[in-house]
């Protein structure tokens, strides 16, 4: 049996990274919600991120578009959004938008810290440790 | 780890509208404060600026107040003679604090703080999950 249930470990540690980056941008919109001329931002969609990471090969050596191992690596932040509409003081950040997205990442991570758990509770089964 | 600089974000947006509802009470509890000599300036409205900026011990940008400033618009005048305030005209000049402005910038602030609570509870049983994991 493949313990490492074929990279299912790395793409949830990949995801649960990408995750709580996510979450410090949404973070730091709703922060700004009152800042004059702040624009709403966000990280380059996981769906991207991964289609760029998927190496040919195991153990490749890191690409370009990989996503960091490491958690000081920072995924870029590269999307700018339109904003919905501009306050007066040429803020754009549009509060229901960004609890939205607040909430997404969080049922999103539930999902993979869930899946993780399950994964975990298979792999101790198959070696007799319950 | 993100999630702990996500919550410093989030209680640095809390930090800036807590100033902020701050000077609002200071507006409204001055919104009746005349000067007392003739022709005395009375209180001047106080405003809030807020700015995205780096936090250099996080590394990461968050909310800050980036000053106090004062409203620069007239003072209403109200004819008064009998006023400790008054001009040679008789005109005592009130306080530029418009009640319903203020109330309406305190509704303000009460929702940002809150979305702000929202993010840091969220935040908070993302990373007890993350700890859960470690079972």
């Amino acid at each position: 049996m493949d313990l490492l249930g074929g990279g299912l470990f790395d793409l949830a540690e990949k995801r649960l990274l990408w995750l709580d980056q996510r979450q410090q941008v949404v973070a730091q919109n709703i922060a700004n919600a009152d800042t004059p001329d702040y624009q709403a931002r966000d990280l380059t969609p996981f769906r991207t991120l991964l289609a760029q990471s998927v190496a040919p090969v195991p153990l490749a050596a890191p690409q370009a578009g990989d996503l960091p191992g490491d958690p000081a690596q920072a995924v870029p932040i590269d999307t700018w959004r339109l904003p919905d509409g501009r306050a007066p003081d040429g803020n754009a950040v549009s509060m229901p938008a960004e609890l939205t997205r607040e909430a997404q990442t969080e049922d999103a991570q539930q999902l993979v810290t869930n899946l993780y758990e399950a994964y975990a509770g298979m792999v101790r089964t198959a070696i007799g440790k319950s | 780890m993100e999630l702990g600089k996500a919550l410093a974000i989030s209680a640095a947006g809390m930090d800036a509208q807590t100033t902020r509802l701050r000077v609002i009470a200071e507006n409204l509890a001055n919104q009746d404060t005349t000067g007392d000599t003739p022709g005395a300036a009375p209180y001047r409205r106080k405003t809030v600026e807020f700015a995205n900026g780096l936090d250099r011990a996080l590394g990461v940008d968050t909310v800050r107040v980036a000053g106090i400033d004062t409203d620069q618009s007239a003072f209403p005048l109200h004819y008064d003679p009998s006023h400790p305030a008054a001009n040679a005209q008789g005109y005592v000049q009130l306080p530029n604090v418009n009640s319903f402005v203020e109330l309406m910038d305190m509704r303000e602030a009460e929702r940002t703080y809150s979305a702000n609570l929202t993010v840091m509870q969220a935040t908070r049983s993302m990373l007890s999950r993350v700890i859960g994991m470690l079972k």
